[in-house]
């Protein structure tokens, strides 16, 4: 090599050093930027999830207690035999307060406490039938409206027109507090009682149940089904034009909107097969079909992802097809499968639309007795109750959310815990 | 190299042996429209080691797996020609695939135990079978097995754990102790030792040279020196046709075909 050529290689080599020198610091801006986009996306839905976890805990954490009133009861044993309890509260309602007279006075005082308060007392003496003639201190179930400014949610403070509670029950309610007869309970009732016109009495045990009884339907048709059909899909059926259309369909049928599952199941499954209406088992059997794509699709990843060398190795040591699939292939997919079955659950215990469809919307007091009783679920009693007036109900909302919410919850990290725990054994 | 002795794809030397017991006459396979194996006939001798040499995708696992029928499970794959075990037709409708499998046992290239104990692994062939009437005679069953896989005592301490924690050569000797758990007459290895570093596979290889008294042994290798220490007899296989077969001595030091010639001696492979 000589010498100018030497030269013009150094000088080439200088100028890929600037070259690359100032293109450096402009990737390394692009690199900055692109960064910061990624760290704003990720803030953007971060605190897009804070502030909907927030709002709904903040209005929906107070439904956990419930404001009651101390009552000197006197079961007297006529009222009790005739079963008027009702006249029992306003008994001992008018003890407290004696100077109070009027019709309408009388009603506003006898408004302090809820209408459910009579039941509660009819059975507590039904539990404890000793207690007629006697006279005990008894904690009763608050009116929503009171139960409400009690916990700050209305302010006490605004012209008594755009008051619910009058000036004269709060003045009783004051004096109340003063002889210390008002406490804060944590809320059973709302674990153990029904859906209820008034709110304070208004519970989520019976959407608790629904919701159970349709997921145990939906869980025990569709997991079956799903692995069944996927391990045929996978394993047994044969590659042609009927089994590629399977296929497509399977696919589309995960897309199709879940409202058109409920249409489909109001015609075959109440009108055609006669199902009874809003029935947990009428409500499993069309979340079933919007579970089972989701299930056959998990489930066929699953089987595919089991190695071919452990079918191989099975085949080689003499196993049947059958044996191979049972023996070896589905433990090792069963993970994955219980995976998608329980984030197709998830999804099947928040849906709403399907089953307003096939009338699970309708008001039911009761709690479902079984999967042929008319019920309702909780993303449905969510629905019901944020369509009513009473300001008490946005906090039962907010609260059944919650409970929802926790519920998604758990399901999911019980999915995420199964995938980490079973990931790659082989 | 000269034209005419390329296009010479008669097989050299003897495909016969006296007492075979596999003997395959002008098979072929083809996966859809591409042949994989064309018109190959040989004899498998009762206790012999064979090993198959070749460069890569010239169809020695393809003869390998039409000994098990593990082509069935092939889509597309289609064999013709006649292959039988102790003079059956093994892909007659007689056949049972079943049967066959525990008759010719197959040790893969990657060591595949089951996700499983390693108790399990090589109870699994006997109780699928029905081998053992007993849980007495299924554990007596798998402590030979691993004896004879050289493995019983590395881990006869834990067997409960699984298979596929132990070291690659354990896990291939595992695999080996599998297939022998069922007394299969012939023993299919498909490069058994090419995942293993070169202390296992001088393990296995002993073991190989073991195994011969009690089993047939067919092993497809990459190894030239591991065909030349462990086989009796060697087939050479070029694109899909079977060049040369003889005495593993004689093929390396006197390769009668040009092929063969030039892939013992490095010239392609
Ligand atoms: N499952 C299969 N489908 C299609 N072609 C295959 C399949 N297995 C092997 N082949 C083809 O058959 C030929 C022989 O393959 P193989 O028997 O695996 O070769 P070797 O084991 O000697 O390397 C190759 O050309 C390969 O591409
Ligand atoms: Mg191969």
């Amino acid at each position: 090599m000589n010498r100018p050529e030497l030269q013009t290689v150094a000088a080439s080599q200088q100028r890929v050093r600037e070259r690359v020198g100032r293109s450096l610091r402009r990737r390394y801006r692009a690199e900055r930027r692109f960064r910061a986009c990624g760290l704003g996306a990720v803030l953007a839905g971060v605190l897009a999830v804070g502030g909907l976890f927030v709002s709904i805990v903040s209005t929906g954490y107070s439904v956990f207690w419930q404001t009651r009133i101390t009552l000197d009861i006197q079961f007297v044993p006529e009222a009790v035999r005739a079963g008027d309890f009702t006249a029992l509260v306003r008994a001992a309602l008018r003890q407290q307060f004696p100077e109070v007279e009027g019709r309408q006075d009388l009603r506003q005082l006898y408004g302090l406490i809820s209408d459910g308060a009579g039941y509660e007392l009819r059975d507590r003496v039904a539990a404890e039938p000793g207690l007629s003639g006697t006279t005990a201190a008894i904690a009763l179930l608050a009116a929503d409206d009171v139960d409400q400014l009690r916990k700050g949610r209305s302010d006490r403070h605004a012209p008594e027109a755009e008051r619910i509670i009058s000036d004269r029950q709060l003045a009783w309610l004051d004096e109340l507090d003063r002889r210390q007869r008002i406490h804060r309970q944590f809320n059973r009732e709302f674990f153990t009682a029904g859906d209820s016109r008034e709110p304070e009495q208004a519970g989520i045990r019976g959407a608790l149940v629904g919701s159970f009884l349709t997921l145990l339907v939906t869980l025990l048709l569709s997991f079956p089904i799903g692995v069944a059909a996927a391990v045929y899909l996978e394993e047994f059926a044969p590659r042609n034009r009927l089994t590629d259309l399977i296929e497509v369909n399977i696919n589309n049928l995960a897309a199709v909107p879940s409202i058109v599952f409920g249409l489909l199941g109001l015609a075959v499954f109440i009108q055609f097969f006669g199902v009874p209406r809003s029935a947990p088992l009428a409500g499993g059997l069309v979340l079933t079909l919007m579970t089972l794509p989701t299930i056959i699709i998990a489930s066929r990843a699953a089987i595919r992802a089991v190695p071919p060398s452990i079918r191989e190795a099975a085949l080689g040591m003499g196993a049947s097809p059958l044996q191979m699939v049972a023996h070896h292939v589905l433990p090792l997919a069963l993970p994955g499968m219980l995976t998608g079955a329980i984030i197709g659950m998830a999804r099947a215990l928040g849906e709403s639309a399907p089953l307003l469809m096939i009338g699970m919307v309708a008001f039911i007091a009761d709690v479902p007795a079984g999967a042929l009783s008319p019920a309702t679920v909780l993303p449905v009693q969510v629905f019901l109750w944020a369509d009513s007036p009473e300001p008490a109900f946005l906090e039962r909302t907010s609260g059944a959310i919650i409970v929802l919410l926790v519920f998604l919850l758990l399901m999911n990290a019980a999915a995420v815990i199964l995938r980490q725990k079973f990931e790659r054994r082989w | 190299m000269d034209l005419e002795r390329q296009q010479q794809r008669q097989t050299v030397g003897d495909i016969t042996v006296p007492d075979p017991v596999i003997c395959c006459r002008g098979v072929n396979v083809r996966y859809g429209d591409k042949p994989a194996i064309r018109d190959v006939s040989l004899d498998i001798a009762h206790h012999e080691v064979i090993a198959m040499i070749g460069p890569s995708g010239c169809g020695k696992s393809t003869l390998l797996r039409c000994l098990n029928r593990l082509n069935d499970t092939i889509p597309g794959a289609v064999v013709t020609g006649t292959i039988t075990l102790d003079g059956q037709d093994i892909y007659d409708r007689q056949q049972d695939v079943v049967q066959l499998r525990a008759r010719v046992g197959m040790v893969f290239q990657k060591p595949n135990p089951f996700p499983k104990s390693v108790y399990e692994n090589v109870a699994y062939g006997p109780r699928i079978h029905g081998l053992a009437a007993g849980r007495a005679e299924l554990d007596e069953i798998v402590q030979t097995s691993l004896q004879r896989a050289g493995l019983w005592d590395e881990v006869k301490d834990r067997l409960n754990q699984p298979g596929t924690a132990l070291s690659g050569g354990q896990q291939q000797r595992l695999c080996i102790a599998r297939t022998i758990a069922v007394s299969p007459e012939v023993i299919l290895m498909d490069e058994p030792c090419s995942a293993l570093d070169p202390i296992a596979t001088a393990r296995i290889e002993d073991l190989i040279d073991e195994l011969r008294q009690n089993f047939t042994i067919c092993i497809v290798t990459h190894s030239m020196q591991q065909a030349a220490r462990v086989s009796q007899r060697t087939a050479y296989f070029h694109l899909g046709d079977l060049i040369e077969v003889g005495p593993t001595e004689r093929i390396f030091t006197n390769p009668r075909h040009r092929l063969t010639e030039d892939y013992l001696t490095g010239r392609f492979g």
